[in-house]
């Protein structure tokens, strides 16, 4: 939780509701990393993300699942059923105080409970109503069901991910929730800032297709006015993509259009260490990027270069290449990046001991840096149930009613 | 709907240039803020010399890389060689609520418009700089692309079919998501602050950061279990069938994706329930995930004399998540992009009518407009002297003459 070193913490008043799903969890992240009271409400049956592997020590168990784990820091957890009239009634209240309501049910789902924007909007004027669907709200592709890879594939990403006619390969870690998500806490923070201003609220709709077509690079535009189908960039010229190194791969960027000033590092550098025939990769030719397409000139370069690199690390490659200003970075496996010298020095991943998983977690830290608003990890992921009671006495329900609620079924209390 | 954008009355000092700036300061320009872009006729930044270009023909005003990550702003053209040229910023920072850059570290600095110079100017001010791995550290300094970058925080490690090399995504990808999405909403929270407390402040942004923000798994998996996760192709640790299957047609594809029993029987409903599928191996999630070849195999023996998207509505009625690996040309002739808006056509003096994507957040009351192309270079240059920092037509005469501005 973010607190300015006067001890203001400008976002503690602030309240997210974030309903758990697959889809909003970074969503809810991104404004627990700034303070924000944000109160995770599962459904009974549980946060579909409790299921998914891999889990801590390997076995399922819902409170182990490490995508669980990281995406929800710094939030509270209280478990109720919406589709019963007590549970809708607490989701009221709770409304009533909130900035930001996040979630990612099918388009109409909510409505169907009686609890769509129009419904919510009567409660509280100024709610924030953040919905992330799979195509969005509207649309012929509306009510398809959807997985990251599905996103991937229609958003227009998996298809870059690959040459020539070859299949493409899918990024790792659902980089299309990621996406979506971001796009969702930045379209919310925008409407929040609004109502702050004026007291409107308002609908934001969000969809993961769309969130994915935004990063095409230059592709769409690339047929738009040149009428051509692009894939992807690196490996299809010399000097750019992957090479083989002594202990895995690198990565290298050592030709960008006509410049020369990537090029003449390394070729400089393989002279010096007298490299075979590494010669031949000074001529002029070599800055030409239709030279560097030609199949068998891109396997002089792999054949002279990974000589080279083959006898060297990766980590050596890449701080050595700095030195000469050779861009040729590593291949980063987890224990690498865990490993990494700059991430180190700047104590990026956070580590925080969880009593209830018998475990210290190392975690990513915050994604940027404020001045102002320093980032802490303050507590872990809730447990199933855990803020239940102390969130429904905050609604002035008393122990009685929190009991007998939670007999019936309509709550679930740890 | 409101008159009046949530950032309208916001104004942007932008130095920033190539991809994750300019993609930050497109999508607060979207939602109503003033974005002055400081650019130089004499050294016109990388993107506006970088293909696709209209019909083909090279130059400064004729990129869609550029012009896509610049709508709605305003181009001024200051040659900062010239002792003027500070001036002018100087004068344009007191005008500012936020000044951005992405330079490599220690540019900024060199013209002593670092924060602390900066922050005198204006107390106010909300200062955000990019640099690819952090202002700090033994490799602050260190060149690098958002291609390389992705290798280095393990995005390539982890793309790319077990048998080969690892591919990474095709793309910058960090510069083109996750770094500047996660900028705009960091300058948010810094608005936020200020609006309460009247108060600017410092915002660091690091490329390698911010990806691995969305890159949690691997990382923990190996703090935790002490196991390096490993590329898997398009396979999936929770489904199976769970691919990239070939359609008729070059280069077409379907994904498929099935995570339930319930959505096993849907895809094997479509097939028309041939007989291998009901091979024992294939009964449950466990046996599929420990038969995949096989399994992955007899399904694209199946969807290889199929169309692509005749076969995803049917599996898509029957319940199954399916969805064409769909191109560039898909991407612009898809008809849910096409109904919700997600492309804008504008009309710009050299390249005519192109197109952009907007921001992908619909705000129902105060939806994000796209106004204006991507500026010609220094198009704006009177209009900002004159309006923003009050010249008189003569003065302006004056800078154009001493080549302070072009």
């Amino acid at each position: 939780m973010v607190v300015d070193p006067n001890g203001k913490n400008f976002f503690a008043n602030v309240r997210i509701l974030e309903l758990a799903g697959e889809l909003g969890g970074y969503t809810g992240k991104l404004f627990a990393n700034l303070g924000a009271d944000v109160i995770r409400i599962e459904l009974p049956d549980g946060d579909p993300t409790r299921h998914e592997r891999p889990f801590i020590e390997g076995a399922p168990d819902k409170e182990k699942s490490i995508r669980y784990q990281y995406l929800n820091t710094n939030k509270r957890g209280v478990v109720l059923d919406l589709t019963k009239p007590e549970g809708k009634d607490i989701f009221y209240k709770l409304v009533k105080t909130a900035d930001c309501l996040i979630e990612g049910f099918a388009p109409g789902y909510m409505d169907s409970l009686g609890l769509g924007y129009e419904q919510l909007n009567e409660f509280n004027p100024k709610l924030v109503y953040t919905a992330i669907t799979p195509y969005g709200q509207n649309g012929p592709y509306k009510d398809y069901p959807y997985s990251d890879l599905i996103s991937m594939a229609m958003g227009g990403f998996l298809f870059l991910a690959g040459n020539g006619d070859n299949k493409p390969c899918l990024a790792p870690d659902k980089q299309s929730y990621f996406m979506a998500d971001l796009y969702a806490a930045y379209g919310g923070i925008v409407a929040m800032y609004h109502a702050d201003n004026t007291g409107e609220g308002q609908f934001v709709d969000v969809s993961v297709q769309e969130s994915v077509a935004t990063a095409l690079e230059n592709a769409i535009q690339t047929f738009d006015l040149e009428g051509k189908i692009r894939r992807a960039f690196g490996a299809v010229e010399a000097g750019t993509g992957t090479y083989l190194c002594q202990d895995g791969y690198v990565y290298m960027m050592a030709a960008m259009g006509t410049n020369s000033y990537l090029w003449d590092p390394v070729v400089k550098w393989l002279i010096e260490e007298k490299i075979p025939d590494a010669e031949l990769l000074s001529g002029k030719e070599w800055l030409d990027p239709n030279f560097r397409r030609i199949e068998q000139n891109k396997a002089t370069f792999k054949r002279i270069f990974e000589h080279f690199s083959k006898q060297h690390t990766k980590n050596y490659l890449y701080v050595e290449g700095q030195k000469r200003k050779a861009v040729i970075y590593p291949v980063n496996s987890a224990k690498d990046v865990l490993e990494n010298e700059q991430l180190l020095s700047r104590e990026f991943f956070k580590k925080l001991a969880v009593e209830h998983l018998g475990k210290t977690v190392t975690y990513p830290g915050s994604p940027f840096r404020l001045e102002k608003m320093p980032w802490a990890l303050k507590q872990s992921a809730p447990v199933f149930g855990q803020d239940t009671e102390r969130i429904l006495a905050e609604c002035k329900y008393s122990d009685s009613q929190i009991k007998s609620l939670a007999e019936r079924g309509v709550i679930y209390v740890k | 709907m409101s008159n009046k954008l949530p950032l309208q009355g916001i104004r942007i000092t932008d130095f920033s240039w190539v991809g994750a700036g300019p993609t930050t300061t497109r999508t607060l320009a979207e939602y109503g803020a003033e974005v002055i872009k400081i650019e130089s006729s004499k050294r016109p930044e990388i993107l506006r010399l970088t293909g696709p270009f209209r019909d083909a023909i090279p130059g400064v005003n004729r990129s869609g890389y550029f012009s896509n990550r610049n709508p709605n702003k305003k181009s001024l053209d200051l040659n900062m060689k010239h002792p003027k040229a500070r001036d002018l910023v100087v004068d344009l920072i007191k005008k500012s609520d936020i000044i951005i850059n992405n330079f490599t570290l220690g540019v900024m600095e060199k013209w002593d418009l670092g924060y602390e110079d900066v922050k005198k100017i204006n107390p106010q001010i909300i200062y955000v700089t990019m640099p690819s791995q952090g202002s700090t550290g033994p490799h602050a300094d260190y060149m690098g692309f958002g291609g390389t970058m992705s290798a280095l925080v393990g995005i390539n490690y982890l793309s790319g079919f077990p048998e080969g090399e690892p591919f990474g995504t095709g793309t910058n990808y960090p510069d083109h998501v996750p770094n500047p999405a996660h900028t705009a909403f960091g300058i948010m929270a810094a608005l936020w602050y200020r609006k309460k407390t009247g108060e600017g402040q410092y915002l660091e942004i690091a490329q390698t950061e911010t990806s691995l923000n969305f890159l949690p798994t691997a990382v923990m998996n190996y703090s935790l279990n002490d196991e390096i996760l490993e590329r898997i192709g398009n396979r999936n640790l929770n489904a199976a069938p769970h691919g990239v299957y070939t359609t008729l047609g070059n280069s077409r594809w379907i994904a498929i994706a099935a995570f339930t029993e319930q959505e096993w029987t849907g895809i094997k409903q479509v097939m028309g329930f041939p007989a291998w599928a009901d091979a024992d191996k294939f009964a449950t999630l466990d046996h599929r995930l420990k038969n995949q070849d096989e399994l992955d195999a007899s399904i694209e023996e199946w969807t290889k004399g199929h169309d692509g998207y005749q076969l995803m509505n049917k599996l898509v009625q029957a319940g199954v998540r399916a969805g064409v690996v769909q191109n560039p040309k898909d991407l612009l002739e898809d008809p849910n992009l096409i109904a919700r808006n997600f492309y804008k056509y504008l009309d710009h003096p050299e390249m005519r009518r192109h197109v952009y994507n907007i921001t992908p957040c619909h705000l129902s009351k105060t939806p994000g407009q796209l106004t204006s192309p991507a500026p010609l270079i220094g198009e704006h240059t009177d209009e900002v002297l004159r309006e923003v920092l009050g010249l008189s037509e003569k003065e302006i005469q004056v800078l154009k003459a001493q080549d302070v501005v072009g």
